[in-house]
């Protein structure tokens, strides 16, 4: 390894960003091995993501939030106590997912944290709850924390709600507005130059990579609930993103059965369904690789037209897009400002 | 390979005399450096040419000892096990107890390594309660960015791994984490290239302890010698004590974040693509293939070694007893690898190098070390954290010409390529970073923001890459904010980046 050490003695008298962008990190020798008799759960579907232990907890627990006590059943989080309380102050835990323990937690936008005596701010979507922890939400590290960490994932993301399929339903946009973020400090993206092109190849679902916030859900939707092994994580550093496991570069190109799950767990306008304005239509999530292909592309639906995925729809129904309130902020962000 | 060269041609005269190739010293600036050994006397002659080489054969058969332009000439037992270092020069800065056979001893040669005492690993499995506590008693901690318990007490992690394996009946597993990919971090190399057994014999000493059934040394892929060595030390290992525990060399990426302890792991399964995992539960509960996994750097096991074969007995500082291995590197012609007791200070590095002029600051602890403007800190891991400054073993000497801006802005730049993406705080946080240090030059300064942001890596990125990340900008910003100020009102005051 080289880099970081060099003088800036060349012409550009800031060190350089010459982050390499196209082509994918090279893969050492192949070494993928075999234990006795284990289970390589990666070797069919190759997620590009980590195996991670389990984080929750293996017994019954009483932990206190704010000065509340809650017991919790085995198989916990602390977000799962939080969840349960009316906290001091508001936990985003933005990336989360609590529909289907199938799905996460991912821990990556680190918007869920709190502070612990024991260990010190943790992420309570990924801590397992011990016996008798003490955490609070409202401290000032936890909140700075927090905040800070809302306004990186808002920094990479395009922010143009108005004309985004999700307008109205976005988890991102929810949180946003209850965190009361009116002007992320770090701005949002808006260089047109910097933008990723969209993958409208699908006649199903497109994919909007600028409004991703790499919580990885449709990934493991797609692999773990569906097993259907289309998605993947990629790159690394700034150069991640979801991608194809054919190595596809469009969806049109992957293998997709077009079950529409990522779409349904995707809590940002990154995958959304086609066609959104005509009311085309994906089929109910639930369908798997194998009941669906030969159903799915070119066939009649029978499901009935929606504009949204159907989990979504159902808790979601009449709420009025938030969007109307906010057009002084960054909702009304738009390219030429 | 200039080395190789010197050997050829020593070798080329027909004579009688043995000429054996041993690993580095870990003072490079020497290399390629042949010592003559001739009844009890050894001279060194650094920089050696080949024709020198054929000289010192020749004058080595005629039966006396050429000391003509040696750079020392020492005495020492006719059989030591150790190199017999001269009393002045960069071979004597600090000590040398775990480095003492690199240089000397042939590398993976067993008759070598005996000189200095049985296979561990040999009575590990009888003495393994006597050696815990030893270990618990000295209080010996882990060393190194890639170790399981770095910075704390290894007796702890060994009887965690003893008390996990034994409620979940699962086998633990032992990692030699050696993929330092930090390229100014020399030692976690030298060791394996110039002793292998003595990592490999702690690591086995260190499985039969804690009752492993397998035992995996992670390589760096570009290191083709220290590969090969421990293949060869792996080979005879397993000859000379049995091969109940079978050990594997398996290589990782070069790449700096290869060398966090998960990823090592992740590795270690044979992930296409690299990121690191949830903790807790730390592998040393749910490693490797789920198993309780202790992960040790070479460094550590080097430190474990010197401990049992010394028989408990301890030197350095009480807190964290042992030595340390240092890099010395930076604005130095050829860095070097040194090693001092944990009492040493680290102004002591001055010496093994040539460092002209005066020191303006220097960063310890590797790439995502802390910035100090004294070196007059002890070796020891509390010391070094209270200091501010890394554990990692490199101090970077940066000289009057130095712009820390730059510095730091390497470092931010570095982050933001060298991060698996995982996690926010890190990927978001070291992109940020590294645009609001960019936006100094342009004018714009705010330093609280930074700093904010620097808290926030450090408290929630997942794993120590992002928590390491932010340590050179602090600690730079802490030493040198009006270097900082100064750029934003558009000057360099070094001329080097404006
Ligand atoms: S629609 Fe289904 S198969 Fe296609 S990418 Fe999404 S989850 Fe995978
Ligand atoms: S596309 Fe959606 S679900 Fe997938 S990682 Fe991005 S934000 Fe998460
Ligand atoms: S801290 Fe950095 S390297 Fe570690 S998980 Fe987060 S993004 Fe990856
Ligand atoms: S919700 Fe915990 S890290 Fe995102």
């Amino acid at each position: 390894m080289e880099g970081y050490n060099t003088m800036s003695t060349d012409s550009d008298p800031i060190w350089n960003d010459n982050r390499d962008t196209t082509d994918m990190e090279s893969i050492w020798e192949k070494n993928r091995r075999r234990i006795d008799d284990q289970v390589e759960i990666n070797a069919m579907l190759a997620t590009g993501t980590a195996t991670d232990p389990d984080v929750t907890s293996n017994e019954t627990t009483t932990i206190t939030v704010d000065d509340q006590a809650i017991t919790l059943e085995s198989d916990s989080t602390l977000l799962d106590g939080l969840t349960k309380v009316d906290t001091e102050e508001d936990v985003p835990a933005l990336c989360s997912y609590q529909k289907d323990d199938r799905i996460g937690p991912r821990s990556t936008c680190r918007t869920c944290m709190v502070e612990t005596d024991e260990y010190g701010l943790v992420p309570s979507c990924s801590f397992p709850a011990r016996e008798g922890m003490d955490i609070r939400t409202d401290t000032p590290a936890a909140s700075e924390t927090r905040d800070v960490n809302l306004d990186l994932v808002l920094r990479g993301h395009n922010l143009l709600c108005t004309t985004c399929g999700k307008n109205g339903r976005c988890e991102l946009q929810e949180v946003s507005i209850e965190d009361e973020v009116e002007h992320p400090r770090y701005g949002v993206v808006h260089d047109r130059d910097e933008l990723d092109p969209i993958d409208e190849s699908s006649p199903f679902i497109q994919i909007d990579r600028n409004k991703c916030i790499l919580c990885n859900r449709c990934v493991e939707a797609c692999n773990d609930v569906q097993v259907a092994g289309v998605l993947r994580m990629e790159g690394q550093a700034g150069d991640m993103r979801i991608g194809f496991q054919n190595e596809a570069e469009t969806m049109m190109g992957s293998t997709c059965v077009s079950c529409g799950h990522c779409v349904t767990v995707c809590p940002t306008g990154a995958l959304v369904e086609q066609d959104i304005v005509e009311e085309a239509t994906i089929p109910l999530p639930g369908f798997t690789h194998a009941n669906s292909v030969g159903k799915v592309i070119g066939e009649e639906y029978t499901s009935r037209p929606r504009r949204m995925s159907p989990m979504y729809t159902e808790e979601h129904t009449e709420e009025e897009p938030k969007i109307d309130e906010q057009t002084d902020s960054i909702w009304q962000y738009s390219d030429n400002e | 390979m200039q080395g190789r060269e010197v050997l050829h041609a020593a070798r080329e005269p027909e004579v009688s005399v043995p000429t054996i190739e041993v690993g580095s010293t870990g003072a490079r600036a020497l290399e390629p450096l042949v010592m003559a050994t001739h009844e009890g006397k050894t001279a060194f002659y650094p920089q050696c040419s080949l024709m020198r080489a054929r000289d010192l054969v020749a004058a080595l058969d005629g039966g006396s000892l050429p000391t003509n332009g040696a750079m020392a000439v020492t005495e020492h037992d006719s059989d030591t096990a150790t190199l017999p270092t001269p009393d002045e020069g960069v071979l004597a800065v600090g000590c040398r107890r775990v480095l003492g056979a690199c240089g000397w001893v042939v590398p993976a040669n067993v008759d070598d390594y005996l000189t200095s005492g049985e296979f561990l690993a040999a009575t590990a499995a009888s003495r393994a309660d006597e050696w815990l506590s030893e270990l618990r008693d000295a209080g010996l901690r882990g060393r190194g960015r890639g170790d399981g318990s770095r910075d704390t007490p290894i007796a702890d992690t060994w009887t965690t791994i003893q008390e996990i394996s034994r409620e979940r009946n699962s086998d633990p597993a032992v990692v030699v984490n050696a993929n330092e990919s930090d390229p100014n971090a020399e030692m976690d190399r030298l060791l394996l290239e110039s002793n292998p057994l003595a990592v490999l014999d702690a690591a086995l000493t260190a499985a039969r302890t804690i009752g492993a059934t397998n035992l995996l040394v992670y390589l760096n892929g570009e290191e083709d010698l220290a590969r090969d060595r421990v293949g060869a030390a792996a080979a005879e290992l397993t000859n000379e004590i049995g091969a109940d525990i079978p050990i594997e060399a398996i290589a990782g990426p070069d790449e700096y974040k290869a060398g966090e302890m998960t990823m090592a792991i992740e590795a270690l399964e044979g992930n296409h693509r690299l990121e690191a995992r949830l903790r807790p539960p730390f592998p040393r509960e749910e490693g490797l293939y789920g198993r309780p996994t202790l992960i040790h750097t070479p460094r550590t096991l080097a430190q474990v070694r010197a401990l049992f074969a010394d028989s408990g007995d301890q030197v350095g500082h009480v807190s964290g007893p042992g030595s340390r291995l240092i890099t010395v590197a930076g604005d130095v012609e050829t860095p070097i690898t040194i090693e001092l007791s944990t009492d040493d200070t680290l102004s002591l590095v001055k010496n093994a190098v040539d460092f002209d002029g005066q020191l303006k600051a220097a960063c310890v602890g590797g790439v995502f070390g802390g910035v100090t403007r004294t070196l007059d800190v002890p070796a020891h891991a509390n010391a070094l954290t209270a200091a501010g400054l890394g554990t990692n073993g490199v101090v970077e000497l940066f000289d009057q010409t130095r712009c820390m801006l730059s510095v730091a802005g390497h470092r931010a730049a570095f982050a933001e390529e060298e991060n698996c993406g995982r996690c926010y705080p890190c990927r978001g946080g070291s992109q940020q970073l590294a645009s609001m240090l960019r936006d100094i030059y342009d004018g714009e300064f705010n330093a609280e923001k930074i700093r904010e942001l620097l808290r926030v890596m450090r408290r929630s990125s997942i794993c120590q890459f992002g928590h390491d990340a932010q340590r050179p900008v602090a600690t730079t910003m802490n030493e040198f904010e009006s270097e900082f100020r100064v750029h934003a009102e558009g000057r360099c005051p070094n001329d080097t980046c404006i």
